[in-house]
């Protein structure tokens, strides 16, 4: 038999060899190579157009380190070239190996990777609408960001772009139809659904082809919440853009405000106070539960199960009476800050946090325990929407999905960011993929989210809560923030301008990631299930859109 | 089985009252409101103000728009003087968007928050005019999902709004209002025309929370309108980012006052 698990494991080779190994590409072509080593684990390299498909090959395939992030950084004015900044994360290592590559504003065009690494499909067309840099032989260079009502459109994150003003709207007649695939057959039919959905959750366009019962393909055309986040970062300071960041995915707000402190501290070399960092630990904690029990309680609506549907939706109801109670807020808004937090949320509270949590806890143990035994609701959840691992793998699925689908890592443990290190706590995966699997996953690490917040809350100490950051960052410093949202692996790149003001934020939530598994998961199902799927992988639409 | 019913039995209800009983909004995050007498003009909060939502008059003073406030607190953090509070307020939804321009007060006239029963005669209201019930279709413009997430909520054990007989329905052909969230982007424009041609009449429009409002923190961007009011007619503005559940559902009742 395939042994999966095998052919998935990253390559356990120190980060110093694969180093030696990349360099050795770059001295075949004469290409000098300069490593920077960055705020901890991140290893900045340059490579040329000519050695990048030799160094994903190398790192995505030999080496199995996936590929993470990749964005374009429009630096004609620093050093007269845009720069493309491939990631490839090493798990076991604790690194992330930045590849950068240099394009000419002359020839506007790189070599597509995404046949080799489908990972990079998304991320190729966004540069290919955002800076106008054409991805060279990618299987289909299609709009991504612009639907058809934008015609002439310039590209907006280029920083020559300086008027932001849009044409009136094309008629409706002018609008071309959405290069998705249609089939002509008898047999076949296709459903279009959205940008309005039935329930009350966010647009997007999705496509199905069926035959018969099963649904044989999935597209979906997603960017209809496209806010134009990263230009709108570009003219904030590093103070307000810190508020952006709150807005990226409302329900994530602290993980993502989290990422980007990570990022502006690191640049600014700044020492957040133990206290501030426990703080953090709880309030990430605090949203990842509440963002669980809605998908929980999603999942079992969606199987008609009234009742667990309710218990879940009590579970989070008592962790948003929780954030109330200890910050006044229900999203966790305006309680992080640059450099710690905002005010002393626990003084005083520990005692009637502790109680709180204890209770959700028992809570969740009796749920587990009735949802367990529901035979009729497991049998449903139950080899339905299956995402293989090496699926998974290969689109870089995050999170839950991915940890569902046996990819073993939690930027928690692998990357431990604050001081996520000096706590033990349980991290959980299983190996089928299913929506069974993401349910149980889930369900695993309420609980341990909440042993955690139990065992940060009992060795609190004393102390102050915040440090100021310098009124200038240093100018074209940068660096990466990464938190584990509830929903994955949260990557914010930070680039300090002249002033202290924003030069690129680039941001890449984990549903940019988990959306591109998801028609995958979907296929031979029934089309009644695809909620439930769709449920389970639980993604937002404008972390994804931006 | 058993576990089953022992929940049952032990959590009968959780729904609260509001809005047939008052509600405790202590700690409730409201609007910021400008001490005309502590104010030292510095300018300070306006300079600094992440969604541009404060302005200065004539007389120096800073105004605070409410419809672009993203309710960060900033402002009241940076103040020297302590001119700048945070109200408790939930209940700043209104039909005339004027009224959302928050000029400096002396403490005696900024208004109390109205945390009381808003009364067993708009039930009647709502018996009468619409048939028993109120159907809303909410459309999610290009918000941030925050305001989504909270009108989701309304339907939770918690609100509970099918017991107003107010129920979301799926389809805008079914829908008495619309209650719009986010900043309508470019790519949604054509969507939510749509959406409003295919109600029927007479029809309401709530646009709900700072984004839906007037573009919110992603105010003029190249990608978005400043506001559902740019597209169609809004019928009631409920402020906020995201407005608590209580808020939402004082804005949809206020505008179901609003039929004739
Ligand atoms: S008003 Fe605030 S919470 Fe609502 S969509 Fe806009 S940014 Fe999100």
């Amino acid at each position: 038999m395939y042994d999966y698990k095998a052919h998935l494991a990253p390559s356990a080779t120190l980060a110093d060899e694969i180093l030696k190994q990349l360099t050795k590409i770059n001295e075949q072509t004469q290409t000098k190579t300069a490593v920077i080593r960055k705020n901890g684990n991140e290893i900045y390299l340059n490579t040329t157009t000519t050695n990048l498909r030799k160094f994903n090959m190398l790192l995505n395939h030999t080496h199995r380190l996936p590929l993470t992030n990749l964005f374009c950084n429009d630096e004609i004015a620093i050093n007269g070239h845009f720069t493309l900044y491939y990631t490839y994360s090493h798990h076991l290592q604790n690194c992330h190996f930045i590849i950068t590559v240099p394009i000419t504003p002359e020839e506007p065009n790189f070599p597509s990777i995404t046949k080799i690494t489908p990972a990079a499909d998304k991320y190729e067309r966004e540069i290919r609408d955002l800076f106008a840099l054409e991805p060279l032989e990618h299987p289909n260079p299609t709009d991504l960001i612009y639907h058809g009502n934008w015609q002439n459109h310039p590209p907006h994150l280029r920083k020559s772009v300086t008027d932001l003003s849009q044409p009136p709207l094309p008629e409706a007649k002018d609008v071309p139809e959405p290069a998705l695939i249609t089939i002509d057959s008898p047999d076949v039919y296709q459903i279009p659904v959205g940008p309005i959905h039935a329930g009350v959750i966010e647009p997007g366009h999705f496509r199905f082809t069926v035959a018969g019962e099963p649904i044989i393909n999935l597209q979906t055309k997603m960017h209809y919440t496209h806010k134009g986040t990263e230009k709108l970062a570009e003219q904030m300071t590093i103070q307000q853009g810190f508020f952006l960041s709150e807005r990226i995915s409302g329900d994530e707000t602290f993980a993502n405000s989290f990422a980007y402190c990570l990022a502006a501290e690191k640049i600014a070399k700044a020492e957040v106070p133990l206290r501030a960092q426990h703080t953090r630990i709880i309030l990430a904690e605090l949203e990842r539960i509440i963002s669980h029990f809605g998908d929980l309680s999603g999942i079992a609506g969606d199987t008609a199960n009234l009742f667990l549907a309710s218990q879940f939706n009590m579970l989070r109801i008592m962790g948003y009476n929780l954030a109330h109670y200890l910050t006044n807020t229900r999203f966790l808004r305006s309680t992080n800050k640059l450099g710690g937090v905002r005010k002393d949320f626990l003084k005083g509270k520990e005692h009637g946090a502790v109680e709180q949590l204890k209770a959700i806890r028992r809570e969740i143990i009796d749920t587990t325990e009735i949802a367990q035994n529901d035979t009729m609701f497991l049998d449903r959840l139950e080899h339905t929407g299956v995402l293989y691992a090496h699926t998974a793998y290969d689109l870089n699925a995050t999170g839950i999905a991915g940890r569902a689908s046996g990819l073993d890592y939690d930027v928690r443990k692998n990357h431990p960011y604050s001081v996520y290190d000096q706590f033990k706590f349980a991290a959980h995966h299983l190996d089928c993929g299913d929506v069974s699997c993401r349910f149980n996953v889930r369900l695993s690490e309420a609980l341990s989210s909440v042993n955690l917040m139990l065992s940060v809350i009992d060795g609190l100490k004393d102390g102050e809560i915040s440090v100021p950051l310098p009124d200038k960052l240093p100018p074209y410093e940068y660096a990466y923030g990464i938190t584990e949202a509830a929903r994955g692996e949260n990557m914010h790149w930070l680039m300090v301008g002249e002033n202290n003001t924003i030069y690129r934020y680039k941001v890449r939530t984990p549903s940019f990631c988990n959306w591109m598994a998801v028609p995958y998961a979907v296929n031979t199902n029934l089309v009644p299930d695809f909620p439930l799927i769709n449920k389970s992988f639980n993604l937002s639409y404008s972390g994804n859109d931006l | 089985m058993l576990k089953k019913y022992e929940k049952v039995l032990k959590y009968r209800r959780l729904t609260n009252d509001y809005p047939f009983k008052p509600i405790d909004n202590t700690g409730y995050v409201g609007a910021p409101a400008i001490l005309a007498d502590k104010c030292q003009k510095c300018r300070i909060c306006a300079q600094n103000c992440p969604a541009k939502a404060i302005s200065i008059d004539n007389d120096g003073y800073p105004n605070v728009h409410i419809d672009q406030c993203i309710y960060c607190s900033l402002c009241a953090d940076l103040c020297h003087a302590q001119a700048i509070f945070m109200t408790e307020s939930f209940t700043d939804s209104t039909s005339n968007k004027a009224n959302l321009l928050r000029k400096p007060m002396i403490i005696e006239q900024i208004p109390a928050v109205d945390t009381e029963a808003l009364a067993e005669e708009l039930k009647t209201k709502i018996q009468k005019t619409l048939r028993r019930s109120l159907q809303i279709r909410e459309i999610d413009a290009g918000s941030c999902n925050g305001c989504d997430y909270e009108a989701n909520a309304l339907m939770n054990p918690l609100n509970d709004l099918e017991r107003l007989g107010i129920t979301f329905v799926a389809s805008p052909r079914h829908a008495d209002m619309l209650l719009v969230t986010g900043s309508v982007t470019r790519n949604m424009h054509r969507a939510l025309l749509q959406a409003y041609e295919a109600t029927p009449d007479p029809k309401i429009v709530v646009a709900c929370g700072a984004c839906a409002l007037s573009g919110g923190i992603f105010r003029d961007s190249y990608a978005t309108n400043n506001g559902v009011d740019s597209v169609i007619p809004v019928d009631m503005y409920i402020p906020g980012c995201p407005p608590r559940p209580p808020a939402i559902i004082y804005g949809i009742l206020k505008a179901i006052d609003r039929i004739k």
